[in-house]
């Protein structure tokens, strides 16, 4: 084994055995296992609900005042929900002492308003209210003109159908898991990056450096530790994932009605794939970009402004993506040229496979690129590494390093 | 075996660290690297151990270029430092793999060192729960483990109390002994009076004196007489240019080594005299007259 291997090994080990990394995987899995149970608690939940209702037969009353027997009857079918009654008098009086849970004063078949106790984001009522009564009025209107009530009803239901065939990829669908797989290489290069830097800060602070330098060669310890970061990372992904699909199959039986979930767990498996080669270089990519700059920092609290450049380029490449899917361009000018530049092609090409349908030479022309830069951004990154732990002092100029780096 | 720096030239963009550094140490011989802070010592060491090139110049082991995955080589540096929250068997053992050594060798080695310094008990223990002396000890494991042919200590004894540098002296003694090329940095002189044969000083990036130690004491002029007396004051106001030494000594200098006995006479007829030597400079003398001088 060389010293890669035993480098890689050591760092490893250091992250399994570091209590807040398991801390955060074991938490991540358990938020998991109880989001994806969620469908089966509350359909479990439900059915104690719809016990109680039909034992004790009570059920929210609506009031509607000004109405006649057909109109109760149309809003009485809409609304199974409710109990709908006639009521007269002081409606809005009623609903304020809490005899009804709503009610409908009517003025007229065109006009009406709807009183509520509190007015909740979702309530429909109003415009359910409002459907029930337009069609009742036309129906009215109609059969006054002289159309048999029968046809009128036929004229009233009658629908245009339709049905959607999409050609490419459904992009309702793919936004959202192609979401969730970019904020996931999101959260993981910026915390795993993060981690390289202070990995590299705190070996050259507690001078452990001293040694490390005399020991094993630079391009062995830039490669070993990201390397074994990228490897930690894509654990701790495997973790939280793979409990999520277990517990998707466990619970898969109570999915229905939850959309959302499904659609992430039917991700195509060529896409899974792409992400891996995507996640794998752009990771690689970024953590050297971090190693080396961790290297150049003195103390740990540098970090923090030594990587911001890294950051803020990161964290720009991330905007893009996010607009262009929220707009729904993938393949605007803008996330073309994206898709081809290494620090912002694993998020850009990696949205454009699953939302679009980029060509395949321009996929692999994207790889090419970001993996020919990501050994030259290494190799680079080694070589700052060698002359950067060796500065003590002041944080060194860019114009240092780059001077030191041709010296070296 | 031959350890050599030739012709050594280093720069640092336009800062020029060392020039022309050349010395030699053997084998079973320990050798002392003096300076002041920012000589040039450390920026040796590290083109020695292959930090980074040399501009020119060659690091040779019995005449030919070293090789880095033959020839083994031990640092403690004068920075000390590994990691604080592992354990240290762990530490050690991967300081020793990345030396070359497979697991179950270092992991043996590491024992019987950690056996040697007396830290068995620690060996599970993380490296911060232990006192300053203590880790001092670990990190000469690091140094030793992998059984270097070349061990080269920076300031060992600093921070160590009298016991563990008695235990650290043993350890140095028995490394010579078995042939290793043990090369010391220090300031303390004591120290390097006590282990080193040969020497050489660096002072602001060029070896100003390297040879035998011996040597380098007998070959200095016995032109100067180091006198303990009542009337020090009178006997130097008698010999202009005498100076009183670390020890309390006053130095007398002659006009040549010849005229010695005729000032013998005439100090014990004139002055009271308790004590009169011929003055051989310490090392600490010598290293400040060449180390000094250049400011």
């Amino acid at each position: 084994m060389g010293q890669f291997g035993k480098i890689f090994l050591f760092e490893l080990k250091g992250y399994l055995k570091n209590k807040i990394f398991v801390g955060i995987t074991v938490f991540l899995m358990v938020v998991i296992a109880v989001v994806t149970s969620i469908p089966r608690i509350s359909a479990a939940l439900n059915e104690g609900d719809d016990g109680d209702t039909v034992e004790s037969g009570e059920r929210d009353v609506m009031l509607v005042s000004g109405a006649d027997g057909e109109i109760i009857d149309a809003l009485a079918a809409a609304f199974p929900d409710y109990d709908v009654r006639a009521g007269s008098g002081d409606v809005k009086a009623e609903v304020i002492g809490g005899n009804a849970a709503c009610a409908v004063e009517l003025h007229g078949l065109s006009d009406f308003v709807y009183y509520v106790d509190n007015l909740a984001i979702y309530d429909e009522t109003a415009a359910a209210v409002s459907e029930v009564l337009t069609g009742l009025s036309r129906l009215r209107a109609m059969v006054e003109a002289g159309v048999s009530p029968e046809d009128a009803q036929g004229i009233m239901s009658s629908a245009v159908g339709f049905t959607v065939e999409s050609l490419g990829v459904d992009q309702g669908q793919n936004f959202f898991y192609t979401y969730i797989m970019i904020f996931a290489l999101y959260m993981v290069i910026l915390l795993y990056g993060q981690m390289v830097a202070t990995n590299v800060a705190t070996e050259k602070s507690s001078r452990a450096m001293e040694l490390l330098v005399t020991s094993a060669r630079p391009t062995s310890m830039m490669f070993g530790k990201v390397v074994a970061s990228c490897t930690a990372g894509l654990l701790q992904l495997l973790c939280v994932f793979g409990s999520a699909l277990a517990f998707y199959k466990l619970n898969s039986g109570y999915m229905g009605g939850w959309e959302m979930i499904s659609m992430f767990f039917d991700m195509p498996p060529a896409l899974l794939g792409w992400m891996l080669v995507f996640f794998v270089l752009g990771f690689f990519i970024y953590a050297f970009l971090y190693g080396a700059v961790g290297s150049t920092a003195s103390k740990l609290e540098d970090i923090n402004t030594s990587t911001m450049p890294i950051n803020m380029l990161f964290v720009m490449g991330f905007i893009v993506v996010v607009i262009a899917m929220t707009s729904g361009s993938v393949d605007n000018p803008m996330m073309v040229a994206c898709s081809y530049i290494p620090f912002t092609s694993p998020m850009a090409m990696f949205t454009r496979i699953a939302m679009s349908h980029p060509a395949l030479w321009e996929i692999l022309l994207s790889v090419a690129v970001l993996l020919g830069s990501c050994v030259g951004v290494g190799v680079l990154a080694a070589k700052i590494y060698r002359v950067g732990v060796l500065l003590y002092g002041a944080s060194p100029k860019l114009r240092d390093i780059i001077k030191a780096v041709k010296n070296a | 075996m031959r350890l050599e720096l030739r012709d050594i030239h280093k720069s640092f963009g336009e800062k020029k660290v060392l020039t022309g550094v050349s010395f030699t140490a053997r084998s079973g011989r320990a050798f002392g690297l003096l300076g002041r802070n920012g000589a040039g010592k450390t920026t040796s060491i590290r083109i020695l151990m292959g930090v980074f090139p040399a501009d020119s110049g060659a690091v040779l082991v019995d005449g030919e270029p070293i090789d880095y995955r033959k020839v083994g080589i031990g640092y403690l540096p004068e920075e000390r430092g590994l990691y604080p929250k592992k354990k240290i068997i762990e530490q050690l053992v991967y300081f020793a793999q990345l030396k070359g050594m497979d697991t179950p060798a270092a992991v043996k080695s590491v024992d019987r060192w950690l056996e040697r310094l007396g830290m068995a008990e620690y060996r599970n223990k993380r490296l911060d729960t232990l006192s300053k002396g203590n880790q001092q000890k670990i990190q000469l494991v690091t140094a030793l483990a992998h059984d270097p042919e070349i061990v080269i200590l920076d300031e060992p004894f600093s921070g160590l109390d009298p016991v563990n540098a008695m235990l650290l002296k043993d350890v140095v003694r028995e490394e010579i002994a078995r042939g290793k090329v043990v090369l010391f940095s220090s300031h303390q002189m004591s120290y390097i009076e006590e282990f080193c044969d040969s020497i050489a000083i660096i002072n602001k990036g060029v070896v100003v004196l390297t040879g035998d130690l011996h040597e380098i004491k007998r070959e200095y002029p016995r032109d100067r007489l180091a006198i303990r007396s009542a009337d020090s004051g009178k006997i130097a106001a008698a010999f202009p240019g005498s100076a009183v030494n670390d020890s309390g000594e006053l130095v007398v200098r002659l006009q040549n080594p010849g005229e010695k006995m005729a000032v013998l006479r005439r100090l014990s007829e004139e002055f009271d005299i308790d004590e009169v030597r011929v003055f051989e400079p310490s090392l600490n003398d010598i290293f400040v007259e060449y180390a000094g001088e250049r400011e």
